[in-house]
């Protein structure tokens, strides 16, 4: 043993400091100056590293496909391998331009000005973190609590913003609350990330009902941040049963798949009003698989104080 | 000198790493978390106050990493005292892969438990049991299988480094 009574000294000085910052932390809430430093240090080297990174997540999850070669001759096994990697590093340009198309579809259906970014990092801390960085800070426009969307929908908000970079809460952290509201009932409840659980949603009002596959929409925070209103989130897929509750709650199947987010836009800025229902995806079918057609007869936007019909979906 | 600049430069890549690559990448139930196999691969080398304080300066680091969202201090102090446990074990150069394997298992085992403790102090939604054993489990297991291959290449790069240097 190397033990000794400098070594204990050392380490209970550094016990102290530790401790000392996180009271410090803790009572400021967050967002000091360290964490500025650390922004603009480390936002930049990650902003380089996540752009060489962006294939080695679609590089992985398309490995599981080469198993099936075994049986043919080593040439032909390298050269399916190589012809196998450049067919998924396209299949990666491919769908990053589909799901930038897609953003910029919604964003313009609901005329929402956006800063358009990539994910350059994910957030971790042992699994219990659901955060990410993005490549778009406050020299593009994004300020700290701003609704973050991508084609499919509700992403999250932002929390710290840096110069070139920010950190986004996605909507699977246990920490992520938003406000919002069910399609043609228009009740109004809040939706919360479950960490590895499941998204739930919990009605405000206890005469307020829901049934599997009612689909939910953000509601507006005041001045609209950090939640502009109408972004699509998920569908109910059961309600919870809650005994000894006053308000009922649902598990909500998000629109958005927080583990492979890529694409993604900031909303920075938002028309006064968006048609009620406007931007939810043609799919009110509790099964799920957006495959319906397009049109929606079933969803009339009745109720809707603007009084404006659901637009019709350009496909 | 060299062997502060190699040191530097393995942390902070390890640091970048995690964040970029490794957070990414589509595993079952969690990911392995590089930062602590980094830093019991130099604490083994170094001692434990050299441990201790490598710990301290590689948590502060991740805790400001900037897709980090939780009080300041907690991975700091967390690595510390992995850092200073692991420089406890005596440095060996030939020590069984095994030894090495089972340092790095405690240590993160260790690491995990102390970031979920301060959370629990400090308030944190997203320390709950459920949440804490699935981290553990994962963390562990996957810290485990990095050990052999992390821990010799970074102990014997600075081991090197010491020989030829000042």
């Amino acid at each position: 043993m190397r033990d000794s009574r400098r070594a204990r000294l050392v380490l209970a000085m550094l016990l102290l400091t530790a401790f000392t910052l996180i009271t410090l932390d803790y009572r400021s809430g967050g967002g000091g100056p360290l964490r500025k430093i650390g922004n603009a240090v480390f936002g930049p080297v990650e902003r380089a590293v996540g752009a060489v990174a962006h294939p080695i997540g679609s590089f992985f999850s398309g490995l599981g496909h080469l198993n099936s070669y075994k049986s043919e001759n080593n040439r032909l096994k390298a050269q399916n391998q190589h012809l196998l990697q450049q067919l998924r590093l396209t299949d990666g340009d491919r769908a990053h331009l589909a799901s930038a198309e897609k953003l910029l579809h919604l964003a313009g259906q609901a005329q929402f000005r956006i800063a358009a970014a990539r994910v350059v990092a994910y957030g971790g801390a042992f699994g219990f973190e659901s955060t990410a960085t993005i490549d778009v800070g406050s020299q593009d426009g994004v300020r700290p609590n701003e609704t973050v969307i991508n084609g499919d929908g509700l992403v999250g908000k932002t929390l710290q913003v840096g110069p070139t970079t920010s950190t986004i809460l996605l909507g699977n952290d246990p920490n992520f609350t938003a406000g919002a509201r069910l399609e043609k009932t228009q009740q109004i409840g809040h939706v919360d990330g479950g960490g590895r659980n499941p998204m739930t949603f919990t009605l405000l009002g206890s005469q307020a009902t829901m049934v599997p596959g009612d689909r939910l929409v953000t509601f507006a925070s005041l001045n609209d941040r950090p939640f502009v209103a109408e972004v699509p989130i998920g569908r109910i897929v059961r309600i919870q049963p809650t005994p000894g509750q006053l308000f009922s709650t649902g598990v909500v199947a998000p629109y958005v798949n927080f583990s492979s987010v890529d694409v993604v836009g900031v909303v920075v800025g938002t028309p006064r009003t968006v048609p009620r229902d406007s931007l939810l995806p043609p799919s009110p079918t509790p099964s799920g698989t957006p495959s319906s057609p397009p049109a929606t007869p079933s969803t009339p936007a009745s109720g809707s104080p603007s009084g404006s019909p659901t637009p019709g979906r350009s496909p | 000198m060299r062997r502060g600049l190699l040191t530097t430069a393995v942390v902070f890549t390890a640091l970048i790493l995690q964040a970029a690559v490794v957070n990414r990448l589509p595993l079952p139930g969690g990911r392995p978390d590089l930062p602590v196999v980094v830093v019991v691969a130099l604490a083994l080398v170094g001692g434990p106050s050299y441990g201790a304080v490598l710990g301290f300066a590689v948590g502060l680091g991740a805790d400001v990493l900037p897709p980090a969202d939780h009080t300041l201090g907690r991975l700091a102090l967390a690595y510390a005292i992995v850092g200073y446990l692991a420089g406890l074990v005596e440095d060996v150069e030939e020590r069984s892969v095994l030894t090495t394997v089972a340092v790095v298992g405690i240590a993160s085992a260790v690491a995990v438990i102390l970031f979920a403790g301060i959370g629990a102090l400090v308030g944190d939604n997203r320390i709950t049991a459920a949440a804490v054993t699935r981290s553990l489990g994962a963390t562990v297991i996957y810290d485990v299988v990095l050990a052999p291959f992390v821990v010799p290449l970074v102990s014997g790069a600075v081991r090197r480094t010491q020989l030829s240097g000042p």
